[in-house]
């Protein structure tokens, strides 16, 4: 079998290279998490429901206790 | 030069750095597997000695071009002061790449030197991502 022509050989060595660069970036990238605005934005009021949710219960809790605790 | 540094990369100049970091040593691996098709040591089909050499110049010159950006951002938004041994395999890389240079320009691509420095300077790149990049994604 013929090799492929000069040409060739140097577009794929560059997409081989333009492909490592791009995974590289996708890894790293993916490494950090999301990066965007709105899904920082999204995960951070995410974040806030939970904490305020779990605010809630603990002072229901609390108040369920006092109650017990009248009577 | 900070503001600019930043502004470009909206204020996340680690996490860009980082990111070049790991591009320029992803293709430093590459351009050690394209100088030994290059030198004759690895002969695929698929890729003779001429066009390898051609690509690994137009890679090394890429390499070259991010690594000196990315020195750049690093000495001037970080400093010297807090770097230790990053701050040492930074400097050792910048000789190497303009050792490289000189070796092409005064003894041609057949130096003699050039694999010896080639394997040098992918070293210190090995080593100055592993001291920043790779501390920072846990890898180092």
């Amino acid at each position: 079998m013929r090799p492929p022509s000069q040409g060739a050989q140097i577009l794929g060595s560059i997409l081989v290279a333009l492909a490592i660069a791009a995974i590289a970036i996708a890894v790293v990238t993916a490494h950090f998490g999301p990066t965007s605005h709105a899904e920082l934005e999204a995960r951070e009021e995410r974040v806030d429901r939970r904490l305020d949710a779990r605010e809630e219960r603990a002072e229901r809790r609390e108040e369920r206790r006092e109650d017990a605790a009248e009577r | 030069m900070d503001d600019l540094i930043e502004s470009l990369t909206r204020g996340n100049v680690t996490e860009v750095k980082v990111v070049l970091a790991t591009v320029i040593l992803a293709l430093a691996i590459y351009q050690l597997a394209l100088a030994a098709i290059s030198y004759g040591k690895v002969r695929p089909r698929f890729l003779q000695s001429g066009p390898a050499t051609w690509v690994h110049r137009a890679s090394g010159d890429t390499v070259l071009v991010l690594a000196v950006l990315v020195a750049i951002a690093c000495v001037s938004f970080y400093g010297f002061e807090d770097g230790g041994a990053h701050a040492v395999f930074g400097c050792l890389v910048l000789a190497a790449l303009a050792a490289k240079v000189l070796a092409v320009r005064i003894g041609g691509s057949s130096s003699p030197l050039l694999p010896w420095i080639g394997i040098a300077l992918f070293a210190l790149f090995a080593a100055t991502w592993l001291t920043s990049a790779g501390d920072f994604l846990g890898v180092g």
